[in-house]
């Protein structure tokens, strides 16, 4: 299928394992893009631990009402997991951004589309915490995004109840990674 | 038609469509004897049944509002009842069937809740308006309908089922007992919680014919208060024995479902609105 | 790619644009479909929610539980759906607006209390959040298999019912006010009939400020005298009995007079059946909603509602943009069903979350030529955007849908 049903459109695929912060992360994102006035969808989903367990929020970011909340061809990817990763990289077209500890191997076909973020990495070294990695993603998928980073922060600090001065620096460490600064 | 029946019930539904000899008309009248003497007026009391002989033949009679549920769940319509009319008075008129078996999980948990409502289960012993069949209330080894060869599962008391639950108040009293069940009635009504009272009467057509071997009234009335005392006119012992009475009272020793519930909103409300002031 | 760049027509026929262009005060939220059906039923007045907990409309109870207490309602959680639904008649009777909510498992449990509120025409609104069945199936994946369960919610015959479904979470906020006021004014249950999509979704929701000021809201009256049942007549708008006022009105299982008296005669269950029947039939102008894109000038058109409406929508802006002169009904209203939204001769695609056919049956029944119709049925997620176009532009070119894996076409 062409581009055209998905022009008006941002979708965006994030995926990884329970507990990780993925719905929060995508939470974050829509309300910030309400706040600008867009119309969002997001569509949560759960695999079951016995199937390689994942979690999985779909989003769509439209100017105007959005038809189908379904993901099928994602602007942006970012994958937490390895089995999230196998699983969703066909429904991606855009940038896929993953955890180099969590996404060992990435598929040889197409590197200029992966954006390596080493957030569980980071938020251990930086704050002793893995909590903070879904932070640290967000940040780099703002940059990366062209997102506006204030209205994002001020969204986080709206759903996110504690640790807000963690939460913020480490938002600020992924909007700020080299790896998705513009050179 | 008696001076409480005219008082308190409908005349164009009385007498009620029971059989000859039926012992709901005659509990009906105590029930009414009962409210009569604490003085409530008719729109005090709503009145609630079921399904099986007691719904068919107490729906509609009492003056005030009614309500004759589906099988089984007199007391779920009751419980959100209670919700909305928390000032009224219930009185739950319901068989074995409705109490015993297809509605127990309900009685249970309105004992649990403490429900404002009280529940008078007249049991005739087995499911007399579909033919005379067992019920969990029949004494085991009867024979009936659907136990022909004697009925070869336990019974079990519902006053022990209610009183393990949580109600505040659990009697039994039987329809050769008067003046005991009035007195039992009134204790039941003036508990603002949950309070249970079995009242054993007899099934003629049925229970009476296929379990006891007559149709006759009073020898079927006979055969219930035999068993009261637990032992027969002859002097012999009978082959079990009910222990009537009140079982257990606690009245008005623990907060009724409604009233938690509304208290629990002030609590919010209140809570609410001191935050909107800071 | 929209309607608007397809230059195709759009019509919505609902009670609640006007609502939205009349509320406009209030807040904009990213909130999940349960959150949306909560919030609505308290905007619309009700202050009873009993039932039981079940997935996907867990979030319901548990959003009930902490809502209603602030507003002076009561949750209850009950022993089951049983408990529940016949708990929500008994608190609509005692005057207070109420509502459950389930999924299927716990739908087919209230039967029974169907059957009561339908035949005493007591005013309350359940929601029935649908999953992949028989049974408890797949919990986390939608379904729309309680389509003719939710039109046949008792047993015995001799009722209409009204089925309403939603496809977004702003329009399950609009919907279940709507539900709260025809359940007023038909004196009997309404049906939300969601699924896990919508439920389990989130989206950008528009909640109003001020939910006193919403002068749409049907309040709930009191009739305070005979005839309680008005049997016989269709009448619209006879104000809901009351329990607890004195009136002395009689409700019961039983088929009754106007009292409220069980009766056994044959002319008294032909004026009883009179009225459950067509209050709701001879009032449908006023409970059909939907929603068409480009039907005017269409060579096909596809069927659908709730969430699956809405990948079915763009699949056919896809089949316009690739040359087919596709167009889209989606129901709101389900039962009564619309048959006047089939009476065009052309062929019709139905895609609908079973595999057994049911919406697509009603179609057939409905259209002039029930052999035109067409069935796209799945199962435990939404159809594809990629598998309506080309069901669309098969039925188009080659007059059937083409062989895709995991759509079942066969309806007989």
């Amino acid at each position: 299928m062409s581009d055209a049903p998905t022009k008006a459109r941002t979708e965006i695929l994030i995926s990884g394992f329970g507990g990780q912060g993925v719905i929060r992360m995508g939470q974050i994102l829509g309300l910030a893009a309400i706040k600008q006035g867009h119309r969002v969808t997001m569509l949560k989903s759960h695999g079951t631990e016995t199937r390689g367990g994942y979690v999985r929020a779909q989003l769509v970011i439209s100017p105007e009402y959005v038809d189908s909340p379904v993901v099928e061809n994602a602007d942006v990817f970012v994958a937490f997991s390895a089995p999230a990763y196998k699983k969703f990289f066909d429904f991606c077209r855009g940038k896929i951004l993953y955890d180099p500890e969590m996404v060992e191997a990435i598929r040889p076909d197409a590197p200029e589309r992966h954006v390596a973020v080493p957030a569980t990495a980071l938020a251990k070294e930086r704050f002793n915490n893995v909590l903070f990695a879904n932070m640290v993603m967000l940040g780099a998928l703002t940059r990366l995004g062209g997102l506006d980073v204030e209205a994002m922060k001020k969204a986080m600090l709206e759903v996110i109840p504690r640790f807000h001065e963690q939460n913020l620096a480490a938002l600020e460490l992924g909007y700020t990674l080299p790896a998705v600064v513009p050179a | 038609m008696n001076k409480l029946a005219k008082k308190y019930l409908r005349p164009s539904q009385i007498p009620t469509k029971a059989c000859h000899g039926c012992g709901i008309g005659m509990i009906e009248n105590w029930l009414l004897q009962a409210i009569d003497e604490m003085g409530l007026k008719q729109d005090d009391v709503i009145f609630g049944t079921g399904i099986g002989c007691v719904g068919r033949q107490t729906f509609a009679t009492w003056g005030g509002d009614n309500f004759g549920a589906t099988h089984g769940r007199a007391l779920a319509v009751a419980t959100g009842l209670k919700l909305a009319q928390p000032d009224k008075k219930y009185l739950i008129v319901v068989g074995d069937g409705d109490a015993a078996s297809i509605g127990t999980s309900h009685l249970i948990h309105a004992a649990r809740r403490n429900l404002g409502v009280t529940v008078i289960c007249e049991d005739n012993m087995g499911y007399e308006s579909t033919g005379g069949q067992f019920s969990p209330t029949t004494p085991a080894g009867y024979v009936t309908n659907s136990s022909p060869y004697g009925m070869v599962e336990p019974g079990f008391d519902p006053c022990d089922v209610v009183k393990a639950a949580g109600a505040t108040f659990v009697a039994e009293t039987t329809a050769t007992q008067w003046h005991q069940t009035v007195k039992i009635v009134k204790k039941a009504l003036a508990n603002d919680g949950f309070s249970f009272v079995h009242v054993r009467f007899p099934c003629n057509e049925n229970f009476g014919a296929y379990a006891l071997g007559t149709r006759d009234t009073l020898k079927n009335l006979e055969w219930i208060y035999e068993h009261t005392q637990g032992r027969k006119a002859d002097g012999t012992e009978t082959d079990f024995t009910w222990e009537t009475g009140i079982k257990h009272d606690a009245s008005n020793s623990r907060p009724e479902f409604s009233k938690v519930l509304r208290d629990m909103n002030a609590r919010v409300r209140a809570d609410l609105a001191a935050r909107a002031g800071t | 790619m929209s309607t608007l760049e397809i230059g195709v027509k759009e019509t919505l026929v609902a009670p609640w644009p006007e609502w939205a262009r009349r509320a406009t005060r209030g807040r904009r939220l990213l909130e999940a479909g349960t959150y949306a059906l909560t919030e609505g039923a308290i905007a619309a007045g009700c202050r009873v929610f009993a039932g039981y907990p079940i997935t996907p409309a867990t979030d319901i109870a548990e959003y009930m539980s902490k809502r209603l207490p602030q507003v002076g309602g009561y949750y209850v959680q009950c022993e089951d759906e049983l408990a529940g639904m016949h708990a929500c008649a008994g608190a609509s009777l005692g005057g207070l607006k109420a509502m459950t909510a389930t999924s299927g498992p716990g739908f087919t449990l209230m039967h029974d209390a169907y059957g009561w509120a339908i035949t005493n025409e007591i005013p309350l609104v359940v929601v029935d959040a649908m999953r992949v069945g028989p049974i408890s199936g797949i919990t986390g994946a939608p379904g729309q298999g309680e389509f003719y369960i939710a039109r046949y919610a008792s047993h015995g015959g001799n009722f209409e019912t009204i089925v309403l479904s939603p496809s977004s979470v702003q329009e399950a906020f609009w919907l279940t006010i709507d539900a709260f006021n025809l359940a007023e004014r038909f004196r009997t249950p309404v049906t939300i009939l969601t699924d896990q999509v919508i439920s389990d979704m989130w989206e950008d929701l528009f909640v109003p400020e001020d939910y006193d000021a919403l002068d749409f809201v049907v309040p709930r009256r009191h009739n305070l005298m005979m005839p309680f049942y008005p049997v016989g007549s269709a009448d619209l708008d006879v104000p809901p009995n009351v329990i607890g006022h004195g009136t002395g009105v009689c409700v019961s299982a039983y088929t009754h007079t106007e009292e409220g008296y069980d009766i056994e005669e044959m002319e008294a269950q032909w004026a009883q059946t009179y009225r459950l029947i067509n209050k709701i039939r001879h009032h449908r102008d006023q409970l059909t909603r939907y929603e068409t894109v480009g039907v005017e000038d269409a060579e096909v058109i596809a069927v659908a509602y709730g969430a699956n409406a809405r990948t079915v929508k763009t699949g056919v802006l896809e089949a316009r943009r690739r040359g087919v002169r596709a167009g889209f009904v989606r129901l709101i209203t389900l039962w009564p069903f619309p048959d006047e939204l089939f009476a065009r001769d052309l062929p019709y695609v139905v895609c609908e979350l079973n595999y057994d056919g049911q919406l697509v049956r009603e179609v057939m029944r409905s259209a002039p030529d029930g052999r035109t119709v067409r069935f796209m049925g799945k199962s435990a997620e939404l159809h594809t955007v990629a598998e309506v176009a080309a069901g669309l532009e098969g039925v188009a070119r080659n007059g059937r849908v083409p062989e895709l894996p995991y759509i079942w076409t066969e309806v007989r």
